[in-house]
Formats: C-alpha cells, sequence, structure tokens
C-alpha cells in the first residue's frame, strides 16, 4: 500500500554526539519511538504495565510526535486500531504490557487477522534472562498469536529493533494486510543499542514477496471470458476499498455495463444509488443480488473470499457460472470456488491492466432482471418497516432516518447482531469507506472502541456508531476513553432488551426456545452521564427524527439510546447451511 | 490416500515450526513424518513433511497457505514418483554369546544394511531406504531379538533438475551466501 504518511528521508540516523569519537546510543525503547515515527505513526492505542515501563518513559518525551491515547481495555485498544486503519488505510498501532495486556488484545488481532486490517501491536515481555520461567505476567503471546498473525517476532536484543520494526509495518500494510505482533522484552527496552540508530524503511523480503501487478496472460483471460459473458456480474469485496480501487471499479463496471454486488465489508464502495448497484450478497444481503448469482455466466469476484456468510452452501453455489477471481492473496484462489481465470494482483492494478481489455455493453435486459425482485422485496420488507406506524420504533426506521439527515455521507461503525444487519440493509452509503464493521470474526463490542478509533483518523468526517444492547455492554468503558479525547462520535443503542440476532434464530430454527438471551439492562444514559457523556433514550416514534437531531447538532459525543421492537427479525434470511438461491423473505 | 511429501524452504527463524503445523493442525492433516535441516544455503532450512490424504486438491490449498507465511520462500508438494527420497533406521539386535549368529551376507547383500557398531552382547545395523524396503528388512532381522528400533522421517529431493533456485531470482541468493 502507498498511502503511507510521507517521511522527510527514507533512512534517518541518530545526530551525532558532540564528540566525535562517541556516537550516540540510545536504548531500544527510545529507538522504537524513533522507528514509529519514521514509519509516520501519529496516534498509538495503549494501556501502560510493568513489562513495557520503558517503553512509555520514552513515550513521555515524544509526546510531541506521537499522540498516545489511554484506552480503557487492550481490547478497545485494538478494535480502535482497527477503525482508524480501516478509514486511513495506514497501520493502527497498539502498544501493550506483557501477560495479562497482551492477551486482552487477542480478540482485536483475530478480527484484524479475518478482516484483513493493518495493524502493528507492540507488546511488552519479561526480561529475557526471565523468559520461559512463569515470572509474574509473563505469557507464551508468540505462541497465542501465532496463528492469529499475519507475523510475530520477539525482540530480545535492541539493536533488533529499527529492523523489525520496518519489516512489520512492510508486513502489516503491504500485499493483503494484516495484524503483526512485536514482543519486546523489557531488558531489550533497557539496554543501549551497541551501533547508531539507523532506520530504513523496509520495501521487500526475500521470503515474502506480494505480487501486485498481476500477470497479462491472466488478465487478458479474464477479458476474454468477461467479452464473452451474456450475464455477467461483479460481485466486490473489502479488497477493492483496500486497494483504493473505487475509481477503477466504477469505470469496469459502466464500461461493460455489469451489474455490481457487494459483500459486507464491500459495502459503500460503490455508491448505493449507482445505476449498476443490485445489493449486497449473503445471509441476511438483498433478495435479488443473491437470487440473481444464480442466473449469471460469468462471475467476477473482486477482492473477496467466498465467505460461507455469502455462499451459503458452496457446493451449490454459482455452479453454472464461469468465475473471474481478482484477489492479492494466492491462497484465496480456489479456497472455496474454482477460478476459471484466477487474476493475482492488487484490485487497482488489476481493474487498470482489465479496463482497455473490455468490450464496452450494457446488459440492459439482463440488468433490469435485477429489478424486478427488488420490487418484491421492497413491498415484502422495506416499506412495510419504513411505513409501520403501529409498536415500537423498527431497527430499520432509525437508520433510515439517519441516512436521510446525514445524506448517507457518515462512516458508519456497526457491532454485530440484527442492528448491523439492519444498518446495511438500510444506509444508503453515498461516499466509499464507509462502513466499519467486524464481517469475518462478528466480534460483539466492536464497534464503540473502532468508532473512537474511526473519528481520530478520519476527523473531518461525521461517524455514527450503531450499537446493540448486548454489545454495547461489552466494552462501554471506552465511553471513558471517547469522552477524555473530547472525540465527537455519535453511538446509538438500538435497545431491544435482547440478545436479538441469537433470538431469532431460537425463533426460527429452535421452536422459540429463547436460552438465555434476555437481558436485564442498566439505563444506558446515566452510565453515559457518569462517564460525562451527554445522551438521550428515544422511545416514541414520534420523537424519532428530533432525537437523531439532537444528536447530530450535538457539539461533542453524545449516545442516543432507542427502544426498538422487542422481537423484530431480519430478513431476507439465507438460512446457514441452505443455498443462497433458497434465501427467505419471511 | 495417497503419499503427498511437502518441501518447505524457510528462514531459518524461532517459531517457524509451530507456524508450519498449526496449517496442519487447524486442517485436521496427520504429519506423518518430518524432517529439517539447514539447506546448501545459508540461513535457509528446508522442512521435509510427508502426509497421507485423499484429495489433492485440498493438499494444494495446504501449500498455497503454508506459502504464505511471511518467512516461506517455497512450498513444493510432490507425489513419491516425483522425488528420490529416502530414510534410515537404525536396529539394535542382541547377539548374546551362544545365540544364533547374525547372517551378515544377507544383511549386506539382499537388504543393503550395514552394520555400523558391535557391541559387547549387540550391534548396531543401519538401514536406508524408502519404508517398504525398511519395513522389509524389519520383517527380516526380526528372527533375533530387537532391543531398540528408530527411524527417521523422509528425506526428499525433486526429480527435476533445478531446484528452488529456478523460483527466485539467483541475485536474491546472494543475501543467503
Ligand atoms: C463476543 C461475541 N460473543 C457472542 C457472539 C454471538 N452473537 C452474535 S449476535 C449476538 C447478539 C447481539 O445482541 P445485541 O448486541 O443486543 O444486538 P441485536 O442482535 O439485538 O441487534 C450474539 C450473542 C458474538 N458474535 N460475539
Amino acid at each position: 500500500m502507498e498511502a503511507i504518511a510521507s517521511i522527510t528521508s527514507d533512512v534517518i540516523e541518530t545526530t551525532p554526539s558532540a564528540s566525535p569519537a562517541a556516537p550516540t546510543l540510545i536504548n531500544g525503547s527510545h529507538a522504537l519511538m524513533k522507528a514509529l515515527v519514521a514509519e509516520g505513526v501519529d496516534t498509538i492505542f495503549g494501556y501502560p504495565g510493568g513489562a513495557i515501563m520503558p517503553v512509555y518513559d520514552a513515550l513521555y518525551d515524544y509526546q510531541e510526535q506521537l499522540n498516545h491515547i489511554l484506552v480503557r481495555h487492550e481490547q478497545g485498544a485494538a478494535h480502535a486500531a482497527e477503525g482508524y486503519a480501516r478509514v486511513t488505510g495506514r497501520a493502527g498501532v497498539c502498544l501493550v504490557t506483557s501477560g495479562p495486556g497482551a492477551t486482552n488484545l487477542v480478540t482485536g488481532i483475530a478480527d484484524a487477522l479475518i478482516d484483513s486490517t493493518p495493524m502493528v501491536c507492540i507488546v511488552g515481555q519479561v526480561a529475557k534472562k526471565l523468559l520461559g520461567t512463569d515470572a509474574f505476567q509473563e505469557a507464551d503471546v508468540m505462541g497465542v498469536t501465532m496463528p492469529i498473525t499475519k507475523w510475530n517476532y520477539q525482540i530480545t536484543d535492541a539493536d533488533e529493533v529499527p529492523e523489525i520494526l520496518s519489516k512489520a509495518f512492510y508486513i502489516a500494510q503491504s500485499g493483503r494486510p494484516g495484524p503483526v505482533l512485536i514482543d519486546i522484552t523489557k531488558s531489550a527496552q533497557l539496554e543501549l543499542m551497541t551501533k547508531p540508530f539507523v532506520y530504513e524503511r523496509c520495501r521487500s523480503m526475500v521470503s515474502y514477496r506480494p505480487r501486485r501487478i498481476p500477470k497479462q496472460e491472466q488478465v487478458e483471460a479474464a477479458a476474454r471470458l468477461i467479452n464473452s459473458a451474456k450475464r455477467p456480474y461483479i460481485f466486490v469485496g473489502h479488497g477493492v476499498q483496500i486497494a483504493k480501487a473505487e475509481s477503477e471499479l466504477i469505470a469496469f463496471a459502466e464500461k461493460t455495463g455489469i451489474p455490481v454486488a457487494t459483500t459486507l465489508l464491500g459495502q459503500s464502495t460503490i455508491s448505493t444509488d449507482h445505476p449498476l448497484y443490485v445489493g449486497w450478497l449473503g445471509m441476511h444481503g438483498n433478495y435479488g443480488s443473491n437470487v440473481m448469482t444464480d442466473n449469471a455466466d460469468v462471475i467476477i469476484a473482486i477482492g473477496m473470499r467466498f465467505d460461507d456468510r455469502v455462499t451459503g452452501d458452496a457446493s451449490k453455489y454459482i455452479k453454472q457460472a464461469k468465475v473471474v477471481h481478482i484477489e492479492i492473496d494466492p491462497s484465496e484462489i480456489d479456497k472455496i470456488i474454482r477460478a476459471d481465470a484466477p487474476v493475482v494482483g492488487d484490485a487497482k492494478e488489476a481493474l487498470k491492466a482489465l479496463l482497455p481489455l473490455v468490450d464496452p455493453n450494457d446488459h440492459t435486459v439482463w440488468r433490469n432482471e435485477f429489478r424486478k425482485y427488488d420490487a418484491i422485496e421492497n413491498e415484502a420488507i422495506t416499506v412495510p418497516v419504513l411505513t409501520s406506524t403501529e409498536g415500537k420504533i423498527r431497527m430499520g426506521e432509525v437508520i433510515d432516518m439517519l441516512s436521510k439527515k446525514t445524506k448517507g455521507e457518515a462512516i458508519l461503525v456497526t457491532d454485530v447482531g440484527q442492528h448491523q444487519m439492519m444498518s446495511s440493509r438500510y444506509y444508503q452509503f453515498r461516499k466509499p469507506n464507509s462502513l466499519v464493521t467486524s464481517g469475518g470474526m462478528g466480534t460483539m463490542g466492536f464497534a464503540l472502541p473502532a468508532a473512537f478509533g474511526a473519528q481520530v483518523g478520519a476527523p473531518d468526517r461525521q461517524v455514527v456508531a450503531i450499537i446493540g444492547d448486548g454489545c454495547f455492554q461489552m466494552t462501554l468503558q471506552e465511553l471513558g476513553t471517547i469522552v477524555q479525547n473530547k472525540q465527537p462520535v455519535k453511538a446509538i443503542i438500538l435497545n431491544n432488551n435482547f440478545l436479538g440476532m441469537v433470538r431469532q434464530w431460537q425463533q426460527l430454527f429452535h421452536e422459540r426456545r429463547y436460552s438465555f438471551v434476555e437481558l436485564q439492562n442498566p439505563d444506558f444514559i446515566t452510565i453515559a452521564r457518569g462517564f460525562g457523556m451527554s445522551g438521550q433514550t428515544c422511545d416514541e416514534r414520534e420523537n424519532l427524527s428530533d432525537a437523531l437531531d439532537t444528536m447530530l447538532n450535538h457539539d461533542g459525543p453524545f449516545l442516543l439510546e432507542v427502544i426498538v421492537e422487542k422481537e423484530e427479525n431480519v430478513f431476507p434470511m439465507v438460512p446457514a447451511g441452505a443455498s443462497v438461491s433458497q434465501i427467505r423473505l419471511k | 490416500m495417497t503419499d503427498y511429501t511437502i518441501c518447505i524452504f524457510t528462514e531459518n527463524t524461532i517459531g517457524l515450526l509451530n507456524r508450519i503445523t498449526i496449517i496442519f493442525t487447524r486442517r485436521r492433516i496427520n504429519i506423518e513424518s518430518l524432517t529439517v535441516s539447514e539447506t546448501e544455503r545459508k540461513g535457509v532450512s528446508r522442512f521435509t513433511i510427508v502426509i497421507k490424504h485423499e484429495s489433492r486438491e485440498e493438499v494444494e490449498k495446504l501449500v498455497r497457505q503454508i506459502r504464505k507465511i511471511v518467512e516461506v520462500m517455497a512450498v513444493f508438494g510432490y507425489l513419491n514418483d516425483e522425488i528420490v527420497y529416502n530414510e534410515i533406521a537404525l536396529f539394535k539386535v542382541s547377539t548374546p554369546l551362544g545365540s544364533k549368529p547374525l547372517d551378515v551376507e544377507t544383511i549386506n547383500k539382499e537388504h543393503k544394511a550395514w552394520v555400523v557398531y558391535w557391541g559387547l552382547d549387540y550391534v548396531v545395523i543401519e538401514k536406508t531406504g524408502n519404508d517398504t524396503e525398511i519395513v522389509d528388512f524389519f520383517t527380516y532381522i526380526n528372527q533375533y531379538e530387537i532391543l531398540e528400533f528408530v527411524r527417521s522421517g523422509r528425506v526428499a529431493v525433486g526429480k527435476t533438475e533445478k531446484g528452488l533456485v529456478e523460483y527466485l531470482p539467483e541475485a536474491e541468493w546472494a543475501y543467503y551466501l
């Protein structure tokens, strides 16, 4: 990825000391600070503790260059770093202590891996001579995080700091981005380097060489297949936004006239009102976009990995279609769905190469077929939700109104559950990079800290978090971080007093046996006030508009709790293990 | 079930064995044998891992997942007829006074095995070969009392003329020479 804040020079050296004979030697902690500055890092999400104290001590001298944000729980640091990374495209940085500090990061690291989010976690470790002795707050963080990091490394020697940090950022931010963890012993933090600090940005590694530029013959084969198609269909995944290839995608779709659907994480890549956009795919995606996968003859999958939430039963999925799969991670090719024309490379480069080779077309008849399903979906689901007059407020109404009031231009950060799916269904995205959600892991507690991180990364944009009452209680302590850092995050709790999504499954597939899904909730607004945040509850449909205005116009962070229908279900829905054409409208 | 030999060329770093085996564990694939050593290139290690699997496609996916590990330079999956391979086995056989003498001629000529150590009342025989040859020898030598038996993992080289160098630009190998 190129989008790394520019630094003045690729190589920085420590200033030579007054006496030329004795160069200034710095300790590992100061080396770490210099490395972060050299990488253009501006923000660190962290939490101190014994095994990272020397680094925090060095940080005291670097407050001008490195904005450190004290979170309330390390899981919050990880999700905030993810939110930051998702909106900026640059690695989010976490700094935590050993043992419990490190293990608290684990959920966020796993989340970042599966959603291809660049992150560099720097974790304190006990002194080298104590390694493996079950010392105080020693945990085998290398072992724990090995399966959930793109790369991890234990620094035991101060001299390693510059090289390892430059590798860490290179690996996290290039190819298919992902989390990297650096475990640094307390002794390495304290000891002096034996040579002057020199920092060179890593640009390549012998064993790691992601392919950005696709092979020309692969692009040509893909173009031939696309040009021969009668009913081609584009699937857009998160990879398109990671590659910042939104405009190339639109140029490609417009030239070829091919309809575009997105995955959950691919949403907002293309404006929801674009004439070629036909909806999102998967378990709770749109009706037409799912059903029509069975009618396409060529599927052009870009930067997506055929997750089982998209394919339903993969053995019955798109059997009739030939597949062009554009992907930077070669291990995704043929992993779930066989590709007839794989293109390994960065989505932007691939689309650029493809554009001149594809024939102009408009596929009008084929495209119009999608629209009749939109009409069915509208009539069965959308219109009844948006025109309801009875009962409690419906989640869809809230999101629809928010969408109109923010003109579809906010960054929506959602948690996991019904409210997440409703946000995707009813928000009309107008700008790229506007949905931050936990897709692959489905991590409850993601939204509040991620919204905070997103707001830090995109200070000029309106950030609104949509959170379930269950999810909120997993990381609500981060209200404190938001208030302390004066970030104008708006958070909406859609309160149904249930673990709604689980309740929905119990209703549909377990004969309404509501096993442990009802919540006795606290007074959320009092809690927000306790943290120093303004807030308000909205219980009546006629007050919703005013409540949203109050929230959006409020100068500073705001928590809006909306009491919603207790037992509402998210439809359409592809039941787990069914094929996508078995999508249910009720 | 087919035997697959997976050769992995890696940087020689701590913890890599774990990273590699996790990929097998996650997919519930049992490792039949595993051998690791440094190659002709300094700092480059070669893993030779033997697995049994029903589906070539799954093995190809496995190979791609391994290739994803940052320190891995190249991974090859081979069928038995695509490689030259061997294992080594040591047999410690009891030879007390008055017992049936060993038939050294058969051991050497028919089984291509060699006595490599004479103890007071035992010998150690080394047998190199593929697993069938080793099992055959085991069956033969079992008429004497086997005190200990140990067998290495497989080592293998591909039958194609060039090795790994083909896949990485020569210039980059300079780093390891
Ligand atoms: C950490 C974690 N634990 C459990 C789950 C399983 N889970 C998925 S959705 C959900 C319910 C979420 O409830 P709530 O936050 O109230 O949102 P709603 O579905 O009601 O909108 C649960 C428990 C999960 N995704 N993550």
